[in-house]
Formats: C-alpha cells, sequence, structure tokens
C-alpha cells in the first residue's frame, strides 16, 4: 500500500472538509469514524500522518490507538478539536503525548492544517515564510550581546505600533519576543556534558555572544498574523520539555529552564511552532493573530512540534 | 523625578504610595519597595507599566510573600492590561494584595475604536463577580462600547479562587 493520511473523527462533514484540505498533498485518505476502526486500519497501513478528533484522544481507545500509531511508524499525529473548548486542551496537554495540536475553527483550520501538512510531508520544516502571505516584509536581526534583548524587544513594539496595530498586540508580541529571545540566549547552550552553563546566570549580566551564541530573530505581519521568529544554534530543547511546559496550568516560581518561557509565550499567542533539529538548531515561531478581536476567537492556542528527522 | 530601577520607574506620590511605570524585568528589584510601606499598607499605582516578563513576574512574586511576611498589605491601583494578563495567567503573582481598579479592553462597534478603560472594581464588584464588564461609552462616538475580551479569562485574577 501506497503512502497515506488517516483521519480520524466521528462526524462525516469534518471528515469531508479535512479530507478535501489534505487531499492536495496526493496522498491516498484513508477514514475512520473512531479509534477502534483506526486501529484495525493501522495494522495494514503505514500513515505518515494521522489527523484525529481531540474528543477521542481524550477516550477509552486512545492508548491502544497510539501505541499502534507509533508501530505503524506513524510520526505525527496531529489534534483537532472542535466546538466547545472547555478544558479540552488542559486535559489533551496533560497526556503529553499531543504533538500537535490546532484549536481553531474554520477557515483558520484550513490555513494550519495545510501548512502542518506540508511540513511533515515534505520534511522541511524552518522558517517563518511558511506561515505568512507572499510578499511580507520580514525583518531579521541578530543578537551579539545579551544586553540587546530588552532594546529589541522595545523597538520591535515601536515598530509594530508603527503598523497600525493594537496596543494589545504589540503588548503581547513584547512578551513573546522577550522570553523567546531570553530562552535563547540562557537556557539553550549547553557544554560537553550537556550542561546548561547559563540558566542561572542573572539576566542582567552582560554576554558577548560569539557565533555559536547568537541568536536569530525575524518577525513580520501580513495582516492576518503577526509572526515572530526565534532561532538558536544549539538544538538543545526537546519535545519532553516543550510539552511539560504547555501543560502547566499555573506557571509558578521554578527558578531557571525553558518552562516557563515556554508557557508563558504560548498563553500569549494564537499558534506557537516548535522547529526541532536536535543538537543543531532550535527555532521557535510565535502568531498572534491580529484578524479578529479576542472574542470572536477561540480562548486557547494551537501549538506544533516538529522534529527534524535524521538525514 | 522619577527613580530608575532598571528599567522601571518609581515615583512617590505620597508617604506610602509609588507610582510605577516601564518595564517589571530581571533589573527592577521590586523586593526593595516593601520598605516603602507606611503603616503597613503599600499602594502601588501601576498604570504606567507596560511591559512584565517572566522574571518580572518572578520579582513581582517575591515581592508579594515578602509583604505579606512583612504584614504589609499591598493595594494595586489602575492595574495596567500587560499587569493584569499576568495576574490572570500566574495565580501567586495575585500574593494577599488587594486590586482597587484596573484597565480593560474595550470596542466600539460602530467606529471601531479601541481602548484601554479603567474600571471600579470596589464600585463594580457585585458586576465583577457575575462576570459583567462595566458599561462605557466610546468617547469618539458616543455609541455604546463592548467589552473586548472573555470576561471569565480577563477578569479571573478577581476571583479568590483560580478557574479553570
Amino acid at each position: 500500500m501506497g503512502a497515506s493520511i488517516l483521519i480520524v473523527h466521528p462526524d462525516r462533514k469534518t471528515q469531508r472538509t479535512v479530507q478535501r484540505i489534505l487531499g492536495i498533498t496526493g496522498y491516498r485518505i484513508d477514514i475512520a469514524d473512531d479509534l477502534e476502526q483506526a486501529i484495525r486500519l493501522l495494522a495494514h497501513a503505514q500513515p505518515v500522518l494521522i489527523v484525529v478528533d481531540g474528543a477521542a484522544v481524550l477516550g477509552p481507545h486512545a492508548g491502544p490507538f497510539l501505541a499502534a500509531a507509533k508501530a505503524a511508524g506513524t510520526e505525527a499525529c496531529m489534534t483537532l478539536l472542535g466546538g466547545p473548548i472547555g478544558d479540552q486542551v488542559p486535559k489533551l496537554l496533560g497526556l503529553g503525548a499531543v504533538t500537535n495540536l490546532l484549536v481553531h475553527p474554520m477557515p483558520v483550520l484550513a490555513e494550519e492544517l495545510t501548512i502542518t501538512a506540508h511540513k511533515l510531508i515534505r520534511g522541511d520544516l524552518f522558517g517563518i515564510e511558511k506561515y505568512l502571505l507572499w510578499g511580507t516584509e520580514l525583518h531579521a536581526l541578530t543578537l551579539t550581546r545579551a544586553s540587546q534583548r530588552a532594546d529589541q524587544v522595545a523597538r520591535l513594539a515601536e515598530q509594530v505600533r508603527s503598523l497600525g496595530q493594537s496596543a494589545r498586540v504589540a503588548s503581547m508580541a513584547m512578551l513573546v519576543t522577550d522570553e523567546l529571545l531570553s530562552n535563547a540566549v540562557h537556557n539553550a547552550p549547553v557544554d560537553a556534558a550537556g550542561e546548561h552553563y547559563r540558566k542561572d546566570l542573572p539576566r542582567d549580566r552582560e554576554l558577548e555572544l560569539d557565533a555559536q551564541h547568537q541568536v536569530q530573530m525575524r518577525w513580520g505581519c501580513d495582516a492576518r498574523y503577526l509572526a515572530i521568529e526565534v532561532t538558536d544554534a544549539w538544538g538543545t530543547l526537546d519535545r519532553d520539555t516543550i510539552l511539560g511546559a504547555l501543560a502547566k496550568t499555573d506557571v509558578r516560581d521554578s527558578g531557571g529552564g525553558a518552562g516557563m518561557g515556554v508557557a508563558l509565550a504560548y498563553r500569549s499567542c494564537d499558534h506557537l511552532v516548535f522547529n526541532l533539529a536536535p543538537g543543531q538548531r532550535t527555532q521557535v515561531i510565535a502568531m498572534i493573530d491580529v484578524r479578529y478581536p479576542p472574542t470572536e476567537r477561540v480562548p486557547a492556542s494551537s501549538y506544533n512540534i516538529f522534529v527534524e528527522r535524521a538525514p | 523625578m522619577p527613580e530608575a530601577h532598571g528599567r522601571m520607574t518609581v515615583v512617590t506620590e505620597r508617604e506610602g504610595v509609588l507610582l510605577i511605570g516601564g518595564a517589571l524585568d530581571e533589573t527592577s528589584g521590586l523586593l526593595d519597595l516593601i520598605g516603602r510601606a507606611a503603616d503597613h499598607k503599600l499602594v502601588l499605582d501601576l498604570a504606567g507599566v507596560t511591559f512584565i516578563n517572566s522574571l518580572g513576574v518572578r520579582d513581582w512574586i517575591r515581592m508579594q510573600a515578602a509583604a505579606t511576611k512583612a504584614g504589609v498589605h499591598v493595594e494595586m491601583l489602575k492595574v495596567s492590561e500587560p499587569v493584569v494578563h499576568q495576574l490572570n495567567m500566574i495565580v501567586a503573582t495575585r500574593g494577599t494584595g488587594s486590586v482597587s481598579s484596573f484597565y480593560a479592553p474595550y470596542a466600539c462597534d460602530a467606529c471601531g475604536r479601541e481602548e484601554s478603560r479603567l474600571i471600579d472594581a470596589v464600585a463594580n464588584a457585585a458586576a465583577l463577580r457575575r462576570m459583567e464588564a462595566p458599561p462605557m461609552v466610546c468617547p469618539e462616538c458616543s455609541q455604546p462600547m463592548a467589552f473586548n475580551d472573555f470576561p471569565e479569562r480577563f477578569f479571573s485574577f478577581l476571583s479568590p479562587e483560580p478557574r479553570g
């Protein structure tokens, strides 16, 4: 059997909608109404991607289903949340197994689903361009000293306001950028023993950043999203650390490490994307939806964790 | 003259009443503010706070804990939206202090104006407990403004117990 995508959802209309969106990938689309049927399909298929209903993943067959997907060699399991979000997001995050969570209804869902599917299927993960419209101007900078972080965050806010965006959007952008830059400068570097040797240094201490320690930042706004990308050259942030941080329901005084920053960034944007190349680079992209007022959006955020396959 | 504490500024309005502005971060040294209390009370006007990051949050939590230990009540006035955002996300930032007033987002459906409006948390306590935003009128076109966030999310910092 050829490469396929498996859709697991009880609602026929959702099945058809997702099938139409993912059909453009050229992959065969298999459909299951529930996890039991999906488990039977997985005995004979090796889907490159599974798209599954969030409510089903919270049900009793989730364990055997996730095990069957792993045995079939499926690397990506994308979970969709439809209808009222309620407390489903914290429950799903608590599972520690959902690497891609898409919470927004149509039409945003179609955008998120298409980009996520293409990235997974092509294995081409990195770059903010994938999330912004053609022609969007990107602003780029390199942090060569730790003290530049505060200045760049303040400058970003000024530029965002000068583009006509609201104070709220600028405020969210400041928080997300500060946390991502801080993580990249202080939490990403490791020594030969894997020790994060800068995580406990006072954040106001000046650090000269050589080529290995420098942090790249790009951002742009296409009138749909304000997107901010931060990349380090370490590749030390891992999937379990991210999932642990996202699952925090209350962020407390937890000492050093990437957890608090990741958790705050997730709660301050509409979509957070982690592109991980272990031992090489970590790229985090945060998107703030500038189209709709908060009351017209769902009170939760999507996220994706992509891990680059070894060549 | 404002005193600079890193990127945070402090103006003493009168004894025990401080106007805080700028960014609360690793350079702020918030613990030092406890010594400025008068009669076991410290009033912080937070209207001018434009930014607070995770390091500022840690410092804020430590300040609240130190205030509780020292028997100092912290009253927060005119709490800016960036601070409300953190109070909502991180329960520990609320400490044992009280909020007398805060800014909240409103938008006018008629003319599209968006604005942060000051809400008196004491006068509107009953409505806020019901998660109802006080009515506001647009200063530009005089039409009613709508609350521009989910009340259950934005007002959760006023609840004694954290909401899910």
